[in-house]
């Protein structure tokens, strides 16, 4: 029998900052020690951690598509990611998975697609950002929806800015409140999204932010006419073991670790608690 | 399989022959009588009067090694350590059930090599309740003070003497193993047991009619009810470590200078760390969220993802909650819910 709580041990191959100021997030670029491929899906997650700290699940921020490595983005917030926000180039982690259901890119080919992401919430939608562009002719149009409190606090900014460039990819950045040298949208994330009023014509919208945020994501989302099942989103919990046995990251008689973290909103409608 | 008997003042002798085996048994420690693995019999009573607790044990220790490692990476895997055959002698029909019941969580896509090497090497001995205990409702549950589910061995004690019925290879094994402290069973002592089961089902004071509680449960998440019913509870956690059927654990690393462990402990979902997020957003933040998602669980979610109560009516959440908060008045009122 394979043990599943036995993690493997990675290399920090690169650390980048995202975020500073109060609530620091950077991506650590990690790859397995023995050179094996993780073989995950977009949205999927790892358990992260560091022998003598602990674990922690992290959703998987790169694509499949990228090969050879892993990407991590984490905000400094508890006993692991300080840990890990501790760590430089070389260090040894440790890394359990890949875990969760992943977002079905499968059946949404030939769809536009809309991504509705706040502050570290845009982790896990990058993988789904990176893997339309890697398979560019399976998809429609691309919109990214995008925005944090601070301009400090949006995370991959230069490479969501270079994607303005490309001519089928549209985005559309916010953040809270207004700065001085700010010249796009000022406001929360679901007003954003009813400014770019996305079509739901053979759409998708996946959103991930905080809990408020995606309710409030969601109710525009429907008075935009996106149906039940052109909604996902991805949820976290506090977990520890990652499959399905330690109880706590239930949502109904759903684990988020195993039958999440992706959820379409025909079945997060009907979880309670949720 | 015909039956045994077992003399009481051979008992002693019987549990001496399985040296062989880690042999967990029902001992008295001040004012609980608890599982525990007993090293001689002849220093260590065993207390078959009481309803012990934590049979769950000796199969999902409370806290265990999950692997060591240093600064060089892990070390070893626990999962993987050979140990020796373990007996649990006196566990309760209703505990023996509760394994069945946890057992869908610890099989699954990702096998639990600890909880299920354990399992495989794990014989269980019963003694059948002649006396149900004060809160016993194991007859709601589809359980019964007799019940074999689950059993190797069942001992019902007779006037001086157990009536032993061989329920399983592993059964067989044992008694043949001992076989110099059994006598044949008559025909007589066969009919006592059938007395002494029926006597002791019709014993049973507390029920609760679950027929429909599922269904009921998905209307009133949202109601009043559970705010009230967790107004006496304190979160002290004791429903959920002395039930047999609860399993959730947390996972911590113990550390020393130069080395380390990775060790699973029970937890409780009464606690409110339990699923607090770093950010510090909790999803039960109150004892009612707690004990609501706690009665789900058992009576909804499992059934849900495993067909099955989460419950076998052991009756110890109420006879060892300091506030008496009752499980079974409790589900009534749920019941009754308009």
């Amino acid at each position: 029998m394979n043990n599943p709580y036995v993690p493997e041990t990675a290399t920090i191959l690169d650390i980048r900052e995202e975020a500073s100021g109060q609530r620091p997030i950077k991506t650590f670029k990690v790859a397995l020690t023995d050179g094996r491929d993780f073989n995950h899906q977009p949205g999927q997650c790892a358990m992260v951690g560091i022998l003598g700290i602990g674990e922690s699940m992290i959703s998987i921020a790169s694509s499949p598509t990228k090969k050879g490595y892993l990407e991590f983005s984490i905000m400094r917030l508890g006993k692991v990611t300080s840990a890990l926000h501790a760590c430089e180039a070389g260090d040894t982690i440790t890394i359990r998975g890949p875990y969760g259901n992943g977002f079905p890119v499968h059946d949404w080919k030939g769809k536009n697609i809309i991504t509705v992401g706040g502050g570290i919430g845009q982790a896990p939608l990058r993988p789904i950002i990176q893997y339309i562009l890697d398979n560019r002719n399976d998809f429609g149009t691309l919109d990214v929806i995008y925005g944090a409190r601070t301009s400090q606090d949006l995370c991959f900014k230069q490479e969501i800015l270079e994607l303005e460039k490309c001519d089928d990819v549209k985005i559309h950045l916010s953040i809270d409140v207004g700065e001085p040298d700010w010249t796009r949208f000022v406001g929360f994330v679901p007003t954003n999204l009813m400014q770019v009023k996305p079509s739901p014509e053979n759409a998708i919208a996946i959103t991930c932010g905080p809990v408020v945020m995606i309710k409030y994501v969601i109710k525009n989302l429907l008075a935009l006419e996106f149906s039940d099942t052109q909604i996902f989103t991805t949820l976290e919990n506090r977990m520890k073991c990652g499959i399905g046995k330690c109880g706590r990251c239930n949502v109904g008689s759903l684990y988020v670790c195993k039958d999440g973290p992706v959820f379409a909103y025909a079945t997060l409608k009907n979880l309670p608690e949720y | 399989m015909s039956a045994l008997i077992l003399p009481k003042d051979r008992l002693t002798d019987f549990l001496l022959l399985l040296h062989e085996y880690t042999l967990w048994a029902p001992v008295q420690r001040d004012t609980v009588t608890l599982f525990e693995v007993i090293k001689d019999p002849k220093d260590s009573p065993v207390d078959l009067e009481h309803q012990a607790s934590l049979a769950k044990r000796s199969i999902f220790p409370q806290s265990e090694e999950l692997f060591s490692f240093d600064q060089s990476g892990i070390l070893n895997d626990a999962s993987k350590e050979g140990s020796r055959e373990n007996i649990i002698f006196g566990i309760r029909p209703c505990d023996a059930r509760s394994f069945r019941i946890m057992d869908p969580v610890f099989e699954g896509t990702m096998p639990d090599p600890y909880y299920l090497n354990r399992r495989q090497r794990t014989v269980l001995v019963g003694i059948a309740c002649r006396e149900p205990f004060a809160n016993c409702f194991c007859t709601s549950l589809g359980g019964s003070p007799f019940s074999q589910e689950g059993l190797d061995l069942i001992l019902t004690e007779l006037d001086g003497r157990f009536f032993v019925e061989v329920l399983s290879e592993k059964g067989k094994e044992i008694v043949e193993k001992t076989a110099s402290v059994f006598t044949p069973a008559s025909a007589e002592d066969g009919k006592q047991r059938e007395d002494l089961a029926k006597r002791s089902e019709g014993a049973i004071k507390r029920k609760v009619d679950l027929e429909g509680i599922t269904e009921k449960l998905n209307g009133i998440f949202e109601h009043p009810v559970w705010k009230q019913m967790a107004s006496k509870c304190t979160a002290c956690g004791i429903c959920t470590y002395t039930c047999p059927t609860c399993y959730c654990f947390d996972m911590q690393d113990e550390t020393t200078l130069r080395k380390g462990r990775r060790v699973r402990n029970w937890d409780s979902c009464m606690f409110a760390e339990y699923t607090l997020h770093a950010s510090g957003h909790n999803p039960r933040p109150t004892r009612a969220e707690r004990l609501r998602n706690r009665i789900y669980h058992k009576f909804k979610f499992n059934v849900d993802n495993f067909g099955t109560f989460g419950c076998v009516g052991c009756g110890r959440c109420i006879s060892l909650c300091p506030f008496n908060v009752d499980l079974i008045e409790n589900l009534s009122t749920i019941k009754s819910l308009a």
